[in-house]
């Protein structure tokens, strides 16, 4: 009986509302890996600098300005990313480029927190969602629908895009045999910089939509990585269905599992991390994109 | 120093000189607390010591292995949470204690060694990574607020005298030194005697191209199992002299940044010698001591981390090394 009331609609709408945030990110995530060869460590701290600039234009303007802004801004970073760093290190060694990300990840951190400070920060609700709806018979923060909505809406998009389109089918290509690719003229270089453009956007648009979700704080970003990463490996290294796939998975685990086991929910995603890096290394899903 | 072995050959000193040479030093520095009377000083060298013996562990597996542990809080940090649990849940004694954290910290590295030391060194690193923070969010569980503490840490009160020196004598900096001084001592004189054995070139060898050395008739998988133990056994070190210093487990010595640190060391550091990342670590914290208030310290690591990754691949060391090689004008073949 208590298991049975704890897998209700609620738990079950809130454990998509943390998977839609992990598959915006891991899908970018999974985007300039599967592109570039690339594991981003500073990917989280995109994702926290995305929610810091929510909270500014917010602040200013409203939610839905920076809803629309701040990914663009994120995306502008993604062009210097590309140009300064992914580009001029292509033939230095995966940990090398690594360390580099992980580098980038310190310094906005520090650029993070000399702006807006170390405390907690909250950004408030856009007043036409701060109210609750009707979910079967029980209310339901619609903040928390809208983000199920934005977050797997925007994954269906990317998908859609991968699978249809001649760009998409160029951006498969090259992940999967980017020599190849080259030779039949796709143009590699243009393909990576707008792939890496769309995940550091991604990230800026998961950092605004978990702004008013979850607070703003400096460590916001270093733990919402290790989750990504664990969706991103999971789900198989480059490929965004596995991601999404992993994540709805991961989302489940961590709020249903708190109810069942603590325990069981910390462990799970970790051992499942062990269990595909050493057993499975290309993950749960097919390919490795889309 | 694995390098400086051949210097020291070349120019005519005898390993007799050189071991005196090395117990004139290991001796001498143990007079450094009666130079330095400030305790705030001590203190911050002391912090340094702990910085680098865990990024000597770091350092001493990707150097020797080309694996690069990013969590390794984890194996500090926990180690740090073994001697507590064994002095507060068990009733141990110090000594004990201090046994049974060494002794199972390497045990369980030699055993995670045997699955983990399989994987490439980005796979390798990310499951580090989760390993410290999986250890992190365990140790925050309430479930088990009575072995771990939970959220608050544990504070750690023991019975008994370790090297002669009770609870109180270890927390004092001018004490503690010797007790520091000579772990640090020990195990940058055992990371640097397998380096420059012959399981450390086997070790070298492998990184450098595992097929090879396997089609050669060499097991190239127990070598960097064992190497994997004592890098867990050195990281363990660093935790147990936290653990006897401060007197205190705290979920922190798990956080990601606490890996974080000593990897950064290790890499301002450079790993290509076992004094790298102690100089990287001491660099480190003077860093800390100097920009911590200000909050710049981040932004000096990481503009720090990525200039010596894209141009100084060998960090500080290998500026000092080959200013050594242009006085001496020497010139050897690197291992």
């Amino acid at each position: 009986m208590d298991l049975l009331q704890s897998f209700s609609v609620i738990q079950l709408a809130n454990a998509l509302a943390l998977s839609s945030l992990l598959t915006i990110l891991a899908s970018g995530l999974a985007l300039i890996f599967g592109l570039r060869d690339v594991m981003n460590f500073a990917h989280g701290a995109l994702y926290m600098l995305g929610a810091y600039l929510g909270f500014a234009v917010a602040a200013r303007f409203n939610f839905w300005v920076a809803l629309a802004v701040v990914p663009f801004l994120l995306a502008g970073l993604g062009v210097v990313f590309e140009y300064a760093v992914l580009r001029p290190l292509q033939k230095r060694a995966h940990m090398d480029v690594a360390l580099i990300t992980f580098g980038i990840a310190l310094i906005l951190g520090h650029v993070v927190n000399t702006t807006w400070g170390t405390s907690p920060l909250s950004v408030a609700m856009p007043p036409a969602l701060s109210g609750a709806v009707d979910l079967f018979g029980q209310p339901y923060p619609a903040y928390r629908l809208f983000l199920i909505l934005v977050g797997f809406g925007t994954c269906a998009l990317l998908a859609a895009w991968l699978k249809w389109t001649k760009s998409g089918m160029h951006v498969r290509a090259v992940s999967q045999l980017p020599m190849v690719a080259r030779m039949m003229g796709v143009n590699t270089d243009r393909l990576s910089l707008f792939v890496v453009c769309l995940g550091t956007g991604f990230s800026g648009l998961a950092g605004v939509l978990a702004g008013p979700y979850l607070s703003v704080d400096p460590s916001m970003g270093a733990n919402i990585l290790i989750s990504c990463l664990i969706v991103v490996v999971v789900g198989g290294l480059g490929s965004i269905g596995g991601a999404i796939a992993a994540s709805v998975v991961y989302g489940f685990i961590q709020v249903i599992g708190s109810i069942v086991s603590p325990l069981m929910s910390v462990m799970t995603p970790y051992l499942l991390l062990f269990f595909v890096l050493l057993w499975r290394p290309q993950g749960f899903g097919k390919g490795r994109v889309a | 120093m694995m390098k400086t072995t051949p210097l020291f050959s070349a120019l005519g000193f005898s390993k007799i000189f050189l071991s005196v040479v090395i117990l004139i030093i290991v001796l001498s520095g143990l007079a450094i607390p009666s130079l330095i009377k400030s305790t705030f000083y001590l203190g911050l060298f002391i912090n340094a010591i702990t910085l680098g013996i865990a990024a000597l562990s770091i350092g001493f597996l990707a150097h020797q292995c080309g694996l690069i542990i990013f969590g390794a809080a984890g194996f500090t940090g926990g180690a740090t949470y073994l001697f507590g649990i064994a002095v507060m849940y068990f009733n141990w004694d110090v000594t004990s204690a201090a046994v049974f954290c060494l002794a199972s910290s390497t045990l369980i590295s030699l055993l995670m060694g045997m699955v983990m030391v399989r994987a490439r060194p980005l796979p390798f690193a990310m499951m580090t990574l989760a390993l410290a923070q999986m250890l992190h969010s365990v140790v925050k569980l309430t479930a088990y607020r009575e072995v771990t503490g939970a959220d608050d840490g544990l504070t750690l009160n023991w019975s008994g005298n370790f090297f002669g020196m009770t609870q109180a004598e270890l927390a004092r900096p001018a004490n503690f030194w010797t007790v520091a001084w000579l772990a640090l001592c020990g195990v940058m004189l055992l990371a640097w005697w397998v380096g420059q054995s012959r399981a450390g070139e086997i070790l070298r060898a492998t990184k450098a191209n595992e097929e090879r050395m396997r089609f050669s008739g060499f097991n190239t998988y127990v070598p960097r199992v064992l190497a994997f133990g004592l890098a867990g056994f050195i990281a363990a070190v660093s935790g147990l002299l936290v653990g006897l210093h401060s007197a205190f487990a705290s979920p922190e010595l798990l956080d990601f940044t606490t890996g974080a640190n000593s990897l950064v060391s290790m890499l301002i550091g450079g790993a290509t010698v076992v004094t790298g990342p102690i100089l990287g670590a001491l660099l480190y914290t003077m860093g800390q001591d100097q920009f911590g208030a200000s909050g710049h310290l981040e932004l000096l690591t990481g503009v720090g981390v990525v200039i010596v990754v894209v141009a100084f691949p060998k960090g500080a060391i290998g500026f000092v090394q080959s200013g050594i090689k242009r006085l001496t004008g020497r010139h050897h073949a690197s291992n």
